[in-house]
């Protein structure tokens, strides 16, 4: 019996959602930060989609948002121009760290000890977090306003990309652009993904895949629309895509074979990422709503049951809240 | 012909009222330094620490011994939407976050196994 996907919808945000991160697997199970232009991202549990708190303080839209890896700490940058570290446990602000204009990006180191920003004023900047009052190292060199910064190579080597239509490699410790890649278009996302060091680059139509280290260019896909985000599955096998038609696309990375196209969102897709573990991902939209899907369609995991025809269903207890329908 | 995947339910949305990050939550408590109200004060008293600390003992042993002598007895739990059941209890998983219980009597019929979710439970009475 074919099953039919059910993405699961977190609403809460009033305006779009323009960026999304997971924190690693801990303990307590992984989290999904949203960025969205109403000004308050919010922290999720990442499999069930259930909203765990917002971090209230920013005066303008959140460009960006992420979380450390054990999900203790979250960063985000907005458009009024500054960077802030929050206690991702207590939902308290920990930091605000001053920029001239308004900051696209946020990253954190694998320790949490550094936090790399950028933004508008086409610097990238490295903040450590053990001496916040210290000024931050400035890499300057991208003649436009930057849209991504991550830290790749073990944290050695910083890539961003800016609406100058390059991708840049930096070296941490010369601070200097080691290589560039050159667009005809700027690029739409850029996720890395650190375990075989792969680039996964969005422009136009294309999905673009590079080795991180050299820039070298392994493969690219064409899609039927306008993408402006795409994720890579950990184990390589699928990533997925989003964009302009507002649809979810899900397809095989070794044969670059289209799988399956979702409708759902009532929007353009503006994020899309893989959950850690791979069994979900989740996208974010202009619609003001996260949706998670499902990478393995039908299996029990998170929200998602499992039925299988004439077993008795599970007993529930109601609980005091009750699920509201939105439209 | 496809059949959509079940659902449990949908994901709670925010909390009109507060902006979260729920102090109770299991993750909150164990990673929040200060979760001893006396060690939250900046001037911590070592001797009502102390106190406090005892007191904190005493109260987690205590409630650990009552889990201890449930188990195998019958138990009522009064839980949330004026749910009253009762169950032969088991035992608690590590974090209290649920409760192993056999023959679950409930109002549509008795569950052979079941767990029960410890935040839904607003009180449980027993025979010593």
């Amino acid at each position: 019996m074919a099953m039919r996907q059910t993405p699961l919808t977190c609403s809460g945000h009033t305006r779009p959602v323009v960026d999304l991160a997971f924190s690693g697997i801990t303990p307590y199970g992984y989290f999904l930060i949203s960025a969205c232009k109403d000004g308050k991202p919010m922290l999720r549990q990442g499999d069930t989609g259930d909203w765990i708190g917002t971090f209230l303080g920013h005066k303008g839209a959140v460009w960006g948002a992420t979380l450390n890896t054990d999900a203790t700490k979250a960063a985000t940058a907005a458009a009024d121009f500054t960077a802030k570290v929050w206690d991702a446990v207590s939902g308290d602000e920990v930091l605000t760290l001053a920029h001239k204009h308004i900051v696209k990006s946020v990253s954190f180191t694998q320790d949490s000890n550094c936090l790399l920003t950028g933004g508008n004023d086409k610097v990238l900047r490295i903040y450590d977090l053990s001496k916040p009052e210290a000024a931050p190292l400035e890499i300057p060199g991208h003649t436009s306003a930057i849209k991504k910064a991550l830290w790749c190579n073990g944290d050695q080597q910083i890539l961003s990309a800016a609406e100058d239509k390059t991708i840049r490699l930096w070296d941490r410790t010369s601070m200097e652009a080691v290589k560039t890649l050159s667009f005809d278009t700027s690029v739409s996302s850029m996720e890395y993904v650190a375990d075989g060091e792969i680039l996964v680059i969005t422009y136009g139509k294309t999905i673009a895949f590079y080795n991180a280290l050299s820039l070298d260019l392994i493969k690219t896909v064409e899609a039927p629309a306008s993408i402006n985000s795409a994720s890579l599955h950990p184990e390589k096998d699928f990533f997925v895509a989003g964009g302009d038609d507002f649809k979810l696309y899900k397809y095989d990375y070794s044969t670059k074979e289209e799988l399956e196209s979702y409708k759902g969102h009532f929007g353009p897709v503006h994020c899309v990422r893989f959950s850690p573990d791979g069994e979900l991902y989740a996208s974010g939209s202009e619609d003001g709503t996260l949706r998670l899907w499902q990478t393995a369609v039908g299996k029990t995991y998170g929200l998602w049951k499992c039925v299988l025809p004439g077993n008795a269903q599970i007993l529930r207890f109601p609980t005091q809240d009750s699920p509201e329908i939105k439209a | 012909m496809t059949t959509p995947v079940s659902v449990l339910r949908l994901p709670r949305g925010p909390d009109p009222n507060s902006r979260g990050f729920d102090p109770s939550s299991p993750r909150f408590i164990a990673l929040c330094a200060a979760s001893i109200p006396t060690s939250a004060a900046s001037a911590a008293d070592p001797a009502r620490l102390q106190e406090e600390q005892r007191a904190r003992s005493v109260l987690r042993e205590s409630f650990l011994r009552c889990l201890l002598s449930m188990s195998n007895k019958r138990v009522q739990f009064h839980m949330y939407e004026k749910v009253k059941v009762e169950a032969t209890f088991g035992a608690s998983d590590i974090d209290v976050l649920n409760f192993q219980v056999s023959d679950l009597q409930t109002p549509i019929g008795v569950q052979k196994e079941a767990l029960i979710r410890c935040q839904d439970v607003i009180s449980y009475c027993f025979e010593v």
